[in-house]
């Protein structure tokens, strides 16, 4: 175990649109599906946003910042825009055109866009993408709040991916946020370690994301697998 | 935090060439490299496009992966840039080198003949798999290629991208996690992003004018650049190309796809970059704009330099060689501006003329032989994204 980074966890917030909470997702019992609230934008920034883009939202907006000093934020999916690039592909294939709307919105860092325009924020933002984007979300968040000396706010979505592209087969779309600083703040230390790792199995997004939340609701420490760092060692995050 | 990071080695590849000699002689000379866009499929409009001229063998095994458009694209670079990250690899250990790789598209083009096939185009390489559609496509088989075993990391932020994967490149120098990193960037063209700009009412209907008066929007182009930075040490000092003296980020928090009209955002990241090289706004030599060629983007990084420098800076806008590669844009201005540190010299802005006058910057419309020693590069996007990078041609400790 060679540890990487340790910082201040200040809060998490979690999504999904098949269970109530982290805890429900952690045990496995489902709600009727749900869609996010998104009230971050107002009506007429909500056109055409995907499931993804509100899923992001949806937990960004369930945690406090301060305004005054809007934290940086920090994006992770492992799909992006996957629905939206669906229905452009389809749309040219079909009318020879597709919607200035939809393509303005098809971008990987589209929530971020949102995000700082919602909240008047010009803080850097990025967009941290591939299959092993939730734990390489956390590594750039963590070495940013470092770096910087400031909250990062890391958000992690994915939506369901359309069938027609044969890819993963989880049905619930999924999110959840946190809030680091510093490891001079006050708040949860949270440490990131690497270990050595045989495999390369994808780790279920849902679960990650909601053992993560659920361990920092209950105040109860946990390990948690987050992905692939490099060949042969994954990263973990340790809550003690 | 960007203190003497040192690129040890720079590749790009775009329509002007395949290898760095091709593209840096004719992006110096200013030839013209596009083509109409029926070159690469019958588009129910005009505009042009900067197509990748077909890859000369090399006499190696290419990437280990699906040979998709964007994967040929990538290769490009990557074979140019593999005797530095060898090196780089004897010095410090393949598990010490990592790799950050930043794309708008993707395998996009590849999911596109897939699941919109058209008997005009080739059908999707080999069997369509998911894993080809992502922004790490070829992450893993670039990693193999080199022979590195770093940590792996993907990024998209539109058009910024490569420069928020420097800057994350950087962080993992500053912390320890590397001594090396290959930041990459690639994108190929595709169709979806030629409809969409179109639909935008962004594209130019013939080659892109930045800063000119009758400028009217973009030229889309296919390209990758990459760059192998180094913890600054004796012995990298020996290899290196240039410095990455400072980097800066920012938000426009105006709005998704339009630039705030006053370039805040452009202003907050020219200002980070410089306060972090330690240098202020008359130390730089030139500008290497984000300069897209459409009204509003042109006028407001204008603004932007403008408020920054506070006198006409000479400027110029690559994209009038290249075509906007999209996630590549940063970087590849970035490997040109370093050639321009070498040559001593600033590429033209083609068709520039007769510029915009009411911009107020110095739109370098010719060739110019300079005394060059700092350059500020920037790189705009969609969602409000920009990131400026300053590249030295000596440590700042010296």
């Amino acid at each position: 175990m060679t540890p990487v980074a340790s910082v201040q966890l200040l809060g998490a917030s979690f999504f999904s649109t098949h269970h109530a909470s982290a805890h429900d997702a952690v045990a496995g019992r489902q709600r009727d599906v749900t869609a996010p609230a998104f009230k971050l934008l107002v009506a007429r920034a909500r056109r055409f946003t995907s499931l993804a883009t509100q899923l992001h939202l949806e937990v960004c907006g369930a945690l406090p910042v301060d305004a005054a000093e809007p934290p940086i934020t920090v994006f992770a999916t492992c799909h992006g825009e996957i629905q939206t690039a669906e229905t452009l592909v389809a749309d040219f294939h079909t009318n020879a055109m597709v919607s200035s709307a939809r393509f303005a919105l098809s971008v990987h860092n589209t929530p971020s866009g949102l995000y700082s325009v919602a909240t008047g924020s010009h803080a850097p933002s990025t967009t941290v993408t591939g299959a092993n984007a939730i734990a390489m979300g956390w590594l750039e968040a963590a070495l940013t709040a470092l770096d910087a000396g400031r909250t990062v706010l890391l958000s992690i979505a994915d939506e369901p991916v359309p069938a027609v592209f044969q890819g993963p087969t989880e049905p619930a779309g999924v999110a959840a946020a946190f809030l680091l600083a510093p490891a001079s703040a006050t708040g949860r230390r949270a440490q990131l370690v690497t270990t050595p790792s045989t495999d390369d199995l994808d780790l279920p997004t849902l679960l990650v994301l909601a053992r993560a939340v659920d361990a920092w609701t209950r105040e109860e420490p946990a390990t948690i697998a987050l992905g692939a760092l490099h060949p042969g060692a994954r990263l973990e995050l340790r809550l003690p | 935090m960007t203190d003497g990071l040192a690129i040890t080695g720079a590749a790009v590849a775009n329509c002007l060439g395949t290898d760095n000699p091709t593209v840096f002689d004719r992006a110096f000379a200013g030839i013209e490299a596009f083509s109409p866009a029926t070159a690469f499929f019958e588009f129910p409009f005009s505009t042009a496009l900067g197509i990748l001229p077909a890859l000369e063998a090399s006499g190696d095994d290419g990437l280990a992966c699906t040979p998709t458009r964007v994967a040929n694209v990538a290769l490009a670079s990557v074979r140019q840039l593999r005797p530095a990250v060898r090196a780089a690899a004897l010095r410090w250990g393949a598990r010490r080198i990592a790799y950050v790789f930043a794309s708008s598209t993707g395998g996009l083009e590849e999911t596109e003949r897939s699941l919109a096939p058209d008997p005009r185009l080739p059908s999707s390489s080999g069997g369509y798999r998911y894993a080809d559609h992502g922004i790490d496509a070829t992450s893993a088989a670039v990693a193999r290629y080199f022979g590195i075993e770093g940590a792996c990391m993907a990024l998209s932020t539109a058009c910024s991208s490569s420069f928020k994967a420097l800057a994350s490149a950087a962080r993992l120098i500053h912390h320890g996690l590397a001594d090396a990193v290959v930041v990459g960037s690639a994108d190929s063209l595709c169709r979806t992003t030629v409809f969409g700009f179109h639909s935008l009412g962004l594209l130019a209907p013939t080659a892109t004018t930045p800063f000119a008066l009758g400028r009217c929007g973009i030229t889309l182009g296919e390209g990758s650049a990459y760059v192998l930075i180094e913890r600054d040490t004796e012995v990298t000092r020996g290899h290196a190309l240039g410095w990455i003296a400072g980097m800066g980020a920012a938000s426009d928090a105006f709005h998704h796809t339009s630039p705030h009209p006053d370039g805040l955002g452009g202003q907050l990241c020219m200002r980070q970059a410089l306060d972090r090289a330690g240098l202020t706004p008359n130390d730089i030599d030139y500008v290497s704009a984000h300069g897209t060629g459409t009204r509003l983007n042109d006028t407001a990084e204008a603004v932007a330099v403008s408020r920054v420098f506070e006198r006409p800076i000479p400027l110029t806008a690559t994209k009038s060689l290249t075509g906007h590669t999209l996630g590549s844009a940063g970087l590849t201005s970035l490997v040109l501006a370093i050639e321009s540190l070498r040559r001593q010299e600033i590429p033209a802005t083609l068709r520039a003329t007769p510029v915009d006058d009411t911009l107020g910057v110095a739109i370098v419309d010719r060739r110019t032989p300079a005394r060059l020693q700092h350059v500020l590069v920037n790189a705009f996007g969609f969602g409000g994204s920009n990131a400026s990078v300053v590249v030295s041609q000596r440590p700042r400790r010296s």
